[in-house]
């Protein structure tokens, strides 16, 4: 095998093994340049604060560096956006739990941020604003916490699931002092944990919804940056300032022109830095990288590059930038990159001025910087997601041209080996058509043998899928990932794919409950009728799809105040400036600027939801094993007293093995959830798009409701993304498939993910490559939009968790996105381990 | 519905997403009995009569047919294992008639120890057979399956004779059938047939557990899997033979 460049090999060892730090440089500038611009309108608000951002945060370049543009004071340090407030209260409550579990952060800069940034920010984010706003419209749901309630909730949970929420995430000692231990500490950090999981409600739409403070989730328009450069961008919002009719326009243009020129300024000062550091190296090999580092950062992203270097180098200056001007967590994808590369590549290698290893080179050190990315998040219920990675900056590789041509190039192949020789977390969607060339494919499939992190998306359904949403054949066919596996166009899309969502679930408890959630209690929703008195599965049914319509009304309407707030309040010219739309109506993104808007409502829990009807129909229904009144019984006890019966249902028909009674369930529940979703429109013009992913929240989600009567416990994982539950699948991987493929997936706007895990050994063989790769296509032919898979045995997943130190470079596919197994929580690393494991193959 | 006893397929298990069972991606129907009782055998639980369910062979085929699209991508179709799939032919025969009424790929795995009418019943049938051969010399061949070879051999030269497409496999066993000498004798047989290639299964001990689940005792049960030079070695010693070596398993 071939292996990393060393230099790459140095920085990929520096990554892996640096601190992860809190570093408050974004926060605090973009709050000075706040506070001083009060009352002026929010795209110059913002292009100042990027200005300040850009010009006094710590600019680095590493040693062994060929492409520079780091986002922070440290190696690794997500940057902080305190305007939008979504991990204040984390810092707040939870910092001390944050820095047991990896995170640091400079003394001084701990006392800013809990003395001066937050609490100045205090009613002014978008988090504070968006509470305030739905709880002015009755869009929240209050935790009950009253005697009653509170027994009501120990008796549908039991302490158990309650208790692991809060508790720490540590490999469990067993001796008695051991958990006098842990009972001790748990005791001390109570009062903030729970301080913790009541801010973290402020997420919470009436009927268990969610709706995030975030937006973004977008790729931005490098393309336009690689064709004008930001000069050329500057110089078409001047063109339009011309025509420009109202006060908002012009305050746009201008802040669209403040950006250009604070990318012009960052981009210098790396310049700079490079000529002050080529000055004092004695290494002339070193001297001459770094002066034409120097070279290339005063040309671009200002000028279009003239080279692949300069192209690289610009595009990971756009990335870097649009990042550090949203803050950590917002998912800012690059996008087609071997697309976008193609050209300068192809025409230096004719001009004789790269070589293929160089290339490389580049694109493996471009790979690194692509997975250091952290998120900030609270390590509640066993959900750690502050990993190398996390914080998604998904690549689209191969795929069909605007023209419908297979585009899959040279680079295409070239990134594949970059991703395999550096082998991290890198996040990969890989398009592939009818017209992907079989080695292509194959090659993708073989990735696996390396590292587990290439995603498999279908370009016909995905492209229709587009085209049903309203984009032209063109516009469709030339779509990106986004964060995990959320398809959007390419730099002209604003449309949040992520972050607002309703569990399929929490319907049923609402059904059981008439209206209220067993978790929050509270009268929540319409009362849908006496549950033991339903005469039909119908009639379930109905009541069923009645709660799930109010709980989409409700999040999209949330969703809809959430975007108000940054549409009046907090744009972003620099990132807007590049998606295509935005100049030409002279409006930021956030307030309909782009040529796409959409918004979006996830789904969660289908194989749960899926199974649970089925049982429910099979049980109560037809074999009558079971009444209404019992189940509804067993259910608010967590099946205390009841395992025979939590075993029947077990045994229930199961979403994923190719029944197509059930399958048609899980048919129904998606197309009429897609109907509901599409049919609410966004404020700038567009329609909401559903989506079924989950980003290993399924397990945290899980905690929140009680039992389910597929015979699933209080607080377990809810089954992930569009995949059957866990342990479901007992036919293998096509029965799997096809289950999944009864699914029309073109409904789903924004994309759905199926989680498998290859049998044992499969890849040994070239057949073994060879069957995967007709797997996969095979799952296209039948309508699948995205599969991916985990090659990791069983056994090395046990052993890791035994012995963390051993497998530091374990990397497994949570969902949609990849990570190192042994940095998760507990309870995702179980949940991947009881992803069905196929049996080898005789 | 009733069935038609003598058409009905004995299936003890199906299995779907088959990679090793011939080309593609295959669902393999595994029938019930058998003529030999191989010291090595895999599947035990094909010689116990009750173990299996009836199906008529259009719902089995109902079976294979959901995977047909995963066929068509990859080349892949239908297997008939066994047990001995040959052994009752109405059942067999039924079911490869109502394969290739729906166009779907047909490989059968045989031992080859069945009459030669069972073969030449199905002949048009099947696109692949899967041939083992065991061992060359009559007496080991029938202490170790407890039946002699001339019957299978003959049926091996009258598959190539009758222009069928054939795999000849060979489930080298450590210590059974992995000497120099054998190994040369079986090369030669399979010159002497007009085939190139032979395909060689390594003996593994994954079974085991299937039969401490039957309560029986499996003959081989001290034996270990062939090491990569083993193999390395007896597939240079059958192509020292003119015969090359496909490595599954």
């Amino acid at each position: 095998m071939a292996t990393l460049h060393p230099k790459n090999a140095a920085q990929k060892e520096r990554l892996l093994t640096a601190t992860h730090w809190l570093c408050i440089e974004r926060a605090r500038y973009y709050t000075e340049a706040h506070r001083e611009t009060e009352g002026m309108h929010p795209s110059l608000r913002a292009a100042r604060a990027l200005q300040r951002v850009l010009e006094k945060m710590t600019v680095r370049i590493e040693a062994d560096e060929l492409l520079v543009g780091n986002r922070s004071s440290k190696l690794i340090a997500p940057p902080i956006a305190p305007e939008r407030g979504d991990f204040s209260f984390v810092f707040e409550h939870l910092l001390e739990e944050m820095k047991r579990f990896g995170y640091r952060i400079e003394a001084d800069d701990e006392r800013v941020l809990l003395d001066e940034i937050i609490p100045y920010w205090k009613g002014r984010t978008v988090r504070d604003a968006k509470i305030a706003s739905l709880r002015a419209h009755g869009l929240t749901s209050e935790l009950d916490l009253s005697p009653s309630e509170l027994r009501r909730k120990l008796r549908a949970f039991g302490p158990g699931p309650l208790l692991r929420l809060v508790a720490e995430d540590e490999v469990p000692g067993s001796t008695l002092l051991d958990r006098a231990l842990r009972g001790g500490r748990l005791a001390a950090r109570l009062p903030g944990l729970l301080k913790a999981v009541r801010a973290g409600a402020g997420d919470n739409v009436k009927g268990r919804g969610r709706c995030t403070d975030t937006q973004a989730h977008i790729v931005p328009g490098h393309k336009n940056v690689l064709r004008l450069g930001f000069s050329g961008i500057q110089a078409e919002a001047r063109a339009r300032l011309g025509s420009a009719k109202t006060e908002g326009e012009r305050a746009f243009l201008e802040g669209v022109a403040l950006s250009c020129d604070a990318m012009r300024a960052f981009s210098e000062r790396f310049a700079s830095l490079a000529r002050a550091q080529s000055e004092e190296t004695r290494d002339a090999g070193r001297r001459a990288e770094l002066e034409r580092i120097a070279e290339r950062c005063g040309r671009v992203p200002w000028l279009p590059p003239r080279s692949f270097v300069e192209a690289v180098q610009s595009l990971w200056f756009t990335q870097n930038a649009a990042i550090i001007s949203y803050g950590a967590g917002s998912g800012i994808t690059p996008g087609r990159v071997d697309q976008l590369l193609f050209p300068y590549y192809q025409a230096d290698l004719a001009r004789g001025e790269l070589t293929r290893e160089h290339a490389l080179r580049l694109l493996e050190e471009l790979i690194i910087k692509l997975n250091n990315n952290v998120i900030i998040w609270p390590n509640l219920g066993g959900v750690k997601l502050n990993h190398l990675g996390s914080d998604v900056e998904n690549i689209t590789l191969g795929g069909l041209d605007a023209s419908g041509e297979d585009a899959t190039n040279e680079l295409s192949s070239l990134f594949i080996e970059a991703i395999t020789h550096t082998s991290l977390a890198t996040t990969a969607s890989f398009r592939i058509s009818k017209k992907s060339p079989k080695e292509f494919v194959r090659k993708v499939v073989a990735i696996h043998r390396e590292t587990s992190s290439p995603a498999f998306l279908n370009d016909e359904t995905a492209i229709a899928a587009m085209v049903r949403d309203g984009y032209s054949v063109e516009a469709a066919r030339e779509y990106c990932l986004v964060g995990c596996v959320e398809p959007s166009g390419n730099g002209d899309s604003y449309g949040a794919t992520g972050g607002s969502k309703v569990y399929f679930p929490t319907a049923l408890d609402l059904v059981f409950n008439r209206g209220r959630t067993t978790f929050f209690g509270a009268q929540d929703g319409v009362d849908t009728g006496d549950p033991t008195r339903f005469e039909s599965f119908e009639a379930l049914l109905s009541a069923f799809y009645r709660q799930l319509e109010s709980m989409v009304g409700w999040v999209a309407e949330a969703t809809d105040l959430r975007d108000a707030i940054w549409a009046e309040r907090f744009h972003n010219p620099l990132i807007s400036s590049t998606i295509d739309g935005c100049i030409e109506r002279g409006r930021d993104m956030t307030a309909g600027g782009a040529r796409y808007n959409f918004g979006s409502v996830g789904g969660g829990g289908l194989g749960t939801a899926v199974d649970s009807l089925a049982a429910i129909r099979a049980f109560v229904f037809e074999r009558k094993q079971v009444t209404m009144g019992e189940l509804c019984e067993a259910l608010s006890t967590d099946f205390r007293g009841r395992e025979d019966l939590r075993r029947t249902l077990l045994g229930g028909p199961r979403f994923g093995n190719d029944l197509p009674e059930v399958d048609a369930l899980a048919r129904e529940l998606v197309a009429r959830f897609c109907a509901m979703v599409t049919a609410r429109k966004t404020a700038f013009g567009g329609h909401y798009k559903a989506s079924l992913i989950s980003y290993g929240l399924n397990v945290y989600e899980g905690a929140l409701e009680p039992a389910t009567p597929d015979g699933r416990h209080a607080g377990e994982p809810l089954s992930n993304s569009m995949s059957p539950s866990n342990g479901a699948e007992r036919r293998g991987p096509t029965a799997a498939m096809s289950s999944v493929a009864r699914i029309d997936h073109t409904l789903i706007g924004y994309g759905n993910s199926l989680n498998m895990r290859l049998p044992v050994g499969i890849l040994k063989t070239e057949k073994g490559v060879e069957s995967v790769a007709h797997l996969v296509r095979g799952y296209f032919d039948k309508g699948g939009f995205h599969v991916q898979f985990n090659a990791v045995d069983t056994a090395t997943l046990l052993a890791a968790q035994q012995r963390p130190q051993d497998y530091g470079d374990l990397i497994v596919r949570v969902s949609g996105y990849s990570a190192y197994f042994t940095r998760l929580g507990r309870r995702i690393q179980d949940d991947i381990i009881g992803r069905s494991e196929l049996a080898p193959c005789r | 519905m009733s069935l038609n006893a003598a058409a009905a397929c004995r299936v003890f298990d199906m299995q779907r997403f088959s990679i090793h069972d011939g080309p593609g991606i295959r669902t393999t129907v595994f029938l019930e009995g058998c003529s030999l009782r191989c010291a090595w055998c895999q599947n035990p639980e094909a010689f116990q009569s009750g173990a299996a369910d009836e199906l008529s062979p259009e719902a089995v085929l109902a079976e294979v047919l959901k995977d047909r699209d995963f066929y068509a991508v990859s080349g892949g179709g239908m297997t008939v294992s066994g047990g001995e799939p040959l052994l009752h032919l109405a059942p067999v025969r039924a079911l490869l008639e109502e394969a290739k009424r729906h166009g779907i790929d047909t490989c059968v795995q045989t031992s080859g120890a069945v009459p030669k009418g069972n073969i030449e019943a199905v002949l048009g049938l099947v696109d692949l057979f899967h041939f083992d051969l065991k061992h060359m010399d009559p007496r080991r061949h029938r202490a170790l399956t407890g039946a002699g070879n001339g019957r299978i051999l003959q049926n091996a030269a009258f598959l190539m004779e009758r222009g069928a497409s054939v795999q000849f496999r060979m489930p080298l066993v450590p210590g059974i059938n992995d000497d120099p000498e054998h190994l040369a004798e079986l090369a030669r047989f399979v010159r002497s047939l007009g085939a190139k290639e032979l395909r060689v299964l390594p003996y593994h001990r994954l079974y085991l557990d299937k039969y401490t689940a039957l309560g029986m005792v499996a003959p081989l049960r001290g034996t270990e899997a062939p090491s990569a030079e083993r193999l390395a070695w007896a597939a240079a010693e059958l192509g020292r033979h003119g015969v090359a070596v496909v490595l599954e398993g």
